[in-house]
């Protein structure tokens, strides 16, 4: 198979990858839970029983950015598509 | 301890000769958690007070009046006062000390009033000094109407015009014009609307004498003796709160109590020579229970308990049982975890042992730092004898328990306030053949894992710890994530299918809760299969994960079921996070460590690269360096593998068991625990 392109060249773009991964997941997680912790302020403020399932509300959006982690540790640790490709 | 303890149903039934007494053991004893009674049988009634209830709730409104002047909050106590203390004091208290404070209080708001009303009169007069007229002349005209106020123009036209006879005055102040218009009475509306045509809005004048300078200094003048005479009144205040602090908090308990009990009565079902109370009682003191108020109405009362069957109907009807959570006392502080989620339900798990057993474990795995957990150790111990109420010392025990398990994680990840640090120079650097030999041993994490890192022997054993931001300790630590997530998955599912079949819903625990368990273990094991490169484990998982999702289809949402199935995989990667915020952690620590180890220190000494020919100031700045870093690094460090467990417990565990049935009731029986009062 041709050569096209360098290792280094490779193993950047997957960086960036990995680093897009889950900084773009972090910014949906934070827009998931504006919303959410807004509202739960506001609850917990008339209602201070509420506080437990209104942290529980707000987590939830949390796990997006663990998906976003988990490829990007896939990204970097786990995969290496590439080998056959670059030069050696 | 994973159940709520055993509840019996009782009920007490007795003569009203004896209420009294009843009440009062009642009271005394604390076991008793009393069902209202909601007036549905027509022979009976409800109960009414007893004894001097109106006279205690006035009292008690009385003083949480005269509390309220002094700005009085609960409080831990100082001092403890016996009831008949507080009975010969009451009387002084609410009378004579009372008074007094209500008077004071009152004066200091009659001045701020005053102080108010001379300000804003002040505030008025300013502008007027603009005009010519002495203060008297603005009002007491019988045949005149007066304008006063500001125009955005010129109004002297206008007013003439509809009113041959006026009088006007005008000057400017700051950027307005201020005009004092004198009418004939009889053209009054006429000239107020053409006033409005220029933007008119009228001042009210202060009916003073005098002209506006001295009618302003003379009510500055007031403002300052007010506000002299108001200073000592509030010192007075404040001795009092001093003085009678402690005194009316533990008088509101006596009285609250006494309301209580007076007003007991309220809750039970009378006829008119008898009364009956319906409650919940601990198995295990119904015996107690029955004794004490037997001796205590000297046998003129009847304590008797409900079979188990008759008590599933009242529940069937709609009673609910008082869930009473009881834990040793190590567990004790983790049910501030659970009752933050909500109170179990008594047929449900109590799942503070769990917390107790997972959360110390995750959170040790989070942060896993020697320095960092002897840190926490030490500020804690700090605020545990600050912060003495229940809820702050719960917390802090928590974290404590916690902070012990993140010093044993150090100890597996070698940290002493980050990698790098401080574990290569109290346990030594290992030398290249010894990591080989290492490496021959088959304890290979990855280029680079034992380089900086020194080991700690036991017995002959050497230990060496893994550095978490080495490549293979990553994917080490990713397994053991999601295993630890599997295993805390599955408890939380065991518990699901016990607590439907407490319930008697066994399509609910075999066909919704059991797939759950199936799918997750078995994903974990086709994984582990994949990473071992053992086929047959896979195939078998595979199996049976098919086989879980064809029990969740079959099961009572049918194919709606088939929608969790995401959340099951979703689940076990959140675990993920263990992992992922000690990482993040350890980065910064580690950041900190080699920014003041290889680039502050070095540089600021010249280059030196022996950390022997460090020079004292660029020690001194590496040293600020770390402590800053490491400071912020703590803060968060505490925080995060705080709150992550606490969802993974809220969020991945509990749903797999507890909201299956709503929140219990707490078991909070008739009594009061005395705080300012001596028992």
């Amino acid at each position: 198979m041709a050569v096209v392109a360098d290792a280094g060249t490779l193993y950047g773009l997957l960086a960036v990858g990995a680093g897009l991964a889950t900084g773009l997941a972090g910014i949906g997680a934070g827009v998931g839970e504006q919303g959410i912790g807004a509202a739960v302020v506001g609850v917990v403020a008339e209602e201070p029983g509420f506080l437990g399932k209104g942290l529980f509300l707000m987590l939830l959006p949390e796990t997006l950015i663990i998906f976003g982690l988990a490829v990007s540790l896939i990204l970097m640790f786990a995969w290496t598509p590439f080998s056959g490709i670059v030069t050696p | 301890m994973l159940r709520p303890v055993k509840m019996s149903r009782v009920v007490v039934a007795g003569s009203k000769n004896v209420i009294a007494p009843v009440v009062e053991k009642l009271h005394e004893l604390r076991l008793l958690h009393i069902v209202n009674y909601n007036g549905s049988q027509p022979s009976f009634e409800m109960g009414k007070p007893i004894g001097k209830a109106k006279e205690y709730s006035e009292d008690l409104i009385k003083l949480r009046s005269v509390t309220r002047y002094l700005d009085i909050k609960n409080k831990a106590p100082e001092k403890t006062y016996a009831e008949s203390q507080i009975l010969s004091e009451l009387d002084n208290l609410l009378n004579n000390v009372g008074a007094d404070i209500t008077a004071t209080f009152e004066r200091i708001t009659a001045i701020d009033a005053e102080v108010k009303t001379k300000q804003d009169q002040a505030k008025a007069l300013t502008p007027l000094a603009v005009l010519p007229l002495p203060l008297d002349a603005y009002y007491g005209y019988d045949s005149l109407a007066t304008f006063v106020g500001t125009a955005a123009s010129a109004v002297d036209a206008d007013v003439a015009r509809v009113s041959p006879v006026n009088e006007i005055y005008s000057g400017s102040a700051k950027n307005a014009t201020f005009v004092a218009v004198f009418v004939p009475i009889e053209k009054a509306g006429d000239v107020s609307a053409v006033l409005s045509e220029h933007g008119f809005s009228e001042t009210s004048v202060p009916k003073l004498e005098g002209n506006v300078d001295s009618a302003i200094a003379t009510l500055e003048g007031s403002v300052k003796s007010l506000e002299g005479e108001k200073a000592p009144l509030q010192k007075k205040l404040a001795d009092m709160k001093k003085q009678y602090e402690d005194l009316m908090l533990a008088t509101d308990e006596y009285l609250s109590m006494q309301t209580q009990k007076t007003e007991a009565p309220l809750r039970f079902a009378e006829t008119a020579n008898a009364f009956v109370i319906d409650g919940w009682v601990p198995t295990d003191e119904f015996s107690r229970l029955k004794s004490e108020l037997e001796s205590a109405a000297s046998g003129k009362v009847d304590v008797q308990l409900i079979d188990d069957k008759e008590a599933d109907d009242l529940v069937e009807k709609g009673e609910d049982v008082p869930t009473k959570i009881d834990n040793p006392s190590l567990v004790k502080p983790y049910e501030l975890v659970t009752r933050l989620f909500a109170i179990p339900e008594y047929k449900e798990f109590d799942p503070s042992l769990l917390i107790f057993v997972f959360f110390p474990i995750m959170f040790g795995m989070i942060l896993g730092d020697i320095g960092y957990g002897v840190m926490s150790l030490l500020v804690l111990l700090m605020l545990k004898k600050k912060f003495r109420t229940d809820g702050w010392q719960q917390l802090i025990n928590i974290v404590m328990i916690a902070s012990v398990w993140s010093i044993i994680f150090g100890i597996f990840f070698g940290e002493i306030f980050g990698p790098l640090g401080l574990w290569g120079r109290i346990m030594g650097q290992l030398s290249e053949h010894e990591i080989e030999a290492a490496k021959h041993a088959g304890l290979y994490f990855g280029e680079g894992v034992f380089g900086s890192l020194g080991r700690i022997g036991f017995w002959g054993i050497d230990i060496f710890p893994m550095d978490r931001l080495a490549t293979n300790a990553v994917l080490l630590l990713i397994g053991t994530s999601i295993f630890i997530g599997v295993i805390h998955c599955s408890v939380g599912s065991i518990f699901g299918i016990m607590t439907e079949l407490n319930y008697g819903e066994k399509k609910h625990a075999y066909f919704e809760r059991l797939p759950v368990m199936l799918f997750q273990v078995f994903f974990a094991i086709t994984l582990l299969g994949l990473v071992m490169g053992q086929m047959m484990m896979v195939y078998i998982g595979a199996i049976v994960i098919v086989v879980s999702i064809v029990m969740n289809v079959m099961g009572p949402e049918g194919a709606m079921g088939l929608a969790h199935v995401p959340s099951y995989v979703s689940n076990l990667i959140s675990y993920l996070r263990l992992l992922a915020i000690g990482l993040a952690s350890v980065g910064l620590a580690y950041a900190a460590n080699q920014l003041a180890f290889y680039v502050i220190m070095p540089m600021l000494s010249g280059g030196a690269t022996n950390s022997a020919e460090f020079s004292i100031p660029a020690i001194i700045v590496g040293i600020l360096v770390l402590f800053a870093v490491h400071f912020i690094n703590f803060l968060l460090g505490i925080l995060s593998p705080f709150m992550h467990p606490l969802r993974l417990h809220y969020v991945e565990m509990f749903t797999k068991f507890y909201s299956a049935h709503g929140g219990g009731v707490e078991y909070s029986p008739f009594g009061h625990v005395r705080k300012f009062l001596k028992a």
